[in-house]
């Protein structure tokens, strides 16, 4: 038995330890936001919160999480720069075929926690593991970027402007 | 004429006698040490298993991932063809079913087959020529007790002269001696299960020991690294800098039962076939009698001794998810570190996922030739133990060789502090070793 602190709660599983979290997550108690991509820790797309680090879920046993706090694309817009994040991806429309998304916001949500005013090479570093075959790179670049200063980097394609931003 | 012929008649006949002579078998039953895990009151077959394992049998002859135990079919590319394991399940036609104990005996203690063949010493009869009889037999019984795999033996692919099995008989009269393992009495029954564990069985010598032109082990230079199918088989002399001799014990016994030891390195490759298959089943009595064994081999540097830098600035002053410190850094290497690496590495080389990832103080990233970084990239590692299962892909299939240089580089000026030599062209020939 393991008990896992996800999003606040805490989930007692019965699983073996060398389970990978995104499987526990998905198909044992349900959190199906975040996605299965490659398996092998090279698309980004089953990304998750250690302690606010950016994870790769799908080669993370869950016997070595101990009690670290685990946050997920279903409540990662409690948190300031995940809602930032979730705001820009909105105002930007950063999303096209939207698989590999969960993982870029969870991966940005991190950066921005992290280095609140990033550079190109900042995002770089910290995005280049997430991949995204509809090539959405750009707009990723650009939400990042107004999430950070709150100004507005591209066409915005929802009337709503973000929080903060100069109007 | 005469005296001429008299002479060759005599020199034929005393090479003759050399050579039987230096090719005479040790018949002595030999006696083991007290091995923990396969004590003589424990049941036959229990010690066979237990044998086996130290032995590392199912290494050459179980093809890895599949259920065809002991059936043999692995290949193993030397520079002169390739040679492939055989069929020891019992199976009678395509096994070693037929044989009798002695003719197993003979096999395991002076390299000849059941039809008197000599057997190359890819199969290291070289080491196990110091096992007990009792020992070889409990071995011989526990193959016997498992199913029988029917598989022919495949034919080997060696160039002339090295498929002329006979040529072996002069390679073991110049450097192999049928012997019994023989007890020291001037140390403790631990140093001699240990060293008992580490030749006899565990034959870390036929890796770890350099070879010479003919391929023989260089008894002076016993265990100071050897780089064989493409990888590098590091130093684990004593030698504080270039070996072991800096491990603690409980890093040494971490790293052989479960392929890991913080901030000394993960075994890959060849190695994690042998914590997998092998060493992680020793008793921790029998692991402390290794490592005990081990700490006792003179200090040697080694022919391309590795300096570890258990402080790499950039490293150091890199964070979990951004890198620093790297003024010089090769920039494809980083680009590519970048996406594919950081990931599970992390800057500060720590290990994201899982702590076989970290990097710093490892031999690989410390090796300037870069041996077994390019292995590992091109072809990947896994070990699977107890619990645990550790991989990292290949990306042999994914990257060029220009782009794996360049990734080895900035791996080992990043994480080794060390400027690499790795060439697109050592990608390329790597790419064809293993």
């Amino acid at each position: 038995m393991v008990s896992l602190s996800i999003n606040g709660q805490t989930y007692p599983v019965d699983v073996p330890d060398d389970m990978p979290l995104l499987w526990v997550l998905r198909d044992v108690i349900g959190l199906t936001g975040t996605k299965f991509g490659c398996g092998i820790a090279q698309c980004g797309a089953c990304t998750v919160h250690l302690d606010g680090q950016a994870v790769r879920s799908c080669v993370l046993p869950v016997g070595t999480i101990g009690n670290r706090a685990i946050t997920t694309i279903e409540a990662v817009g409690n948190t300031p720069s995940g809602q930032k994040i979730q705001q820009a991806w909105l105002d930007v429309d950063v999303v096209q075929c939207g698989y590999c998304q969960s993982g870029q916001i969870m991966a940005a949500a991190a950066l921005l926690a992290h280095t609140p005013n990033p550079n190109d090479a900042d995002i770089d570093a910290a995005m280049s593991g997430n991949l995204c075959r509809c090539a959405t790179y750009v707009r990723i670049r650009a939400a990042i970027k107004q999430a950070a200063t709150g100004k507005a980097e591209l066409q915005q394609t929802i009337v709503s402007m973000p929080e903060g931003a100069a109007s | 004429m005469r005296r001429f012929l008299l002479i060759v008649v005599i020199l034929l006949l005393v090479g003759t006698g050399v050579y039987l002579y230096l090719n005479r078998s040790d018949q002595a039953d030999g006696t083991a040490p007290t091995v923990a895990g396969a004590p003589p009151s424990a049941d036959v077959l229990a010690r066979g298993e237990y044998l086996t394992k130290a032995a590392d049998c199912a290494a050459c002859h179980t093809v890895p991932g599949s259920n065809r135990a002991f059936a043999g079919g692995v290949p193993f590319r030397l520079p002169f063809g390739t040679i492939y394991s055989s069929n020891i399940t019992a199976d009678e036609s395509t096994g070693i079913g037929s044989w009798s104990d002695d003719e197993f005996v003979r096999a395991l203690h002076d390299g000849i087959g059941k039809h008197g063949e000599h057997l190359y010493p890819a199969f290291p009869y070289t080491s196990y020529t110091l096992l007990s009889r009792s020992d070889v037999l409990a071995i011989k019984a526990y193959l016997f007790s498992l199913p029988k795999v029917s598989l022919p033996n495949k034919p080997n692919d060696l160039s002339f002269p090295y498929n002329q099995r006979w040529s072996i008989g002069f390679w073991n009269a110049a450097f192999f001696k049928s012997q019994r393992f023989q007890p020291d009495a001037a140390q403790s029954p631990q140093w001699n299960s240990g060293k008992y564990l580490a030749t006899a069985l565990g034959h870390c010598a036929e890796c770890h020991t350099p070879r010479n032109g003919m391929f023989a082990l260089q008894h002076g230079e016993e265990l100071s690294g050897e780089e064989l199918q493409g990888w590098h088989a590091y130093n684990i002399t004593s030698d504080q800098t270039h070996g072991i001799g800096a491990w603690s014990d409980g890093e040494l016994a971490g790293y052989l039962s479960t392929g890991h030891a913080d901030g000394r390195g993960s075994a890959s490759g060849p190695m994690a076939e042998a914590v997998e298959n092998s060493l992680r089943f020793l008793q921790p009595a029998d692991t402390s009698a290794l490592i005990a064994y081990l700490r006792s081999v003179p200090a040697r540097t080694g022919k391309d001794p590795i300096t570890v830098d258990s402080k790499p600035a950039a490293a150091l002053a890199s964070s979990d998810f951004a890198p620093a410190g790297d003024d010089h850094a090769d920039a494809q290497g980083a680009k590519l570190f970048e996406g594919a690496c950081a990931g599970c590495h992390q800057w500060n080389g720590k290990g994201q996922q899982t702590p076989y990832a970290s990097l710093i103080g490892t031999r690989g990233v410390n090796d300037m030739r870069g041996v077994n970084v390019t292995q590992i990239l091109l072809h990947g590692s896994s070990l699977r133990g107890e619990g645990a299962s550790i991989f990292m892909p290949g990306f042999g299939d994914a990257y060029s060789n220009t782009e794996i240089a360049a990734i080895s580089n900035y791996v080992i000026g990043h994480f080794g502090n060390k400027q690499g030599t790795v060439t697109p062209d050592d990608v390329a020939a790597r790419r064809n070793q293993m």
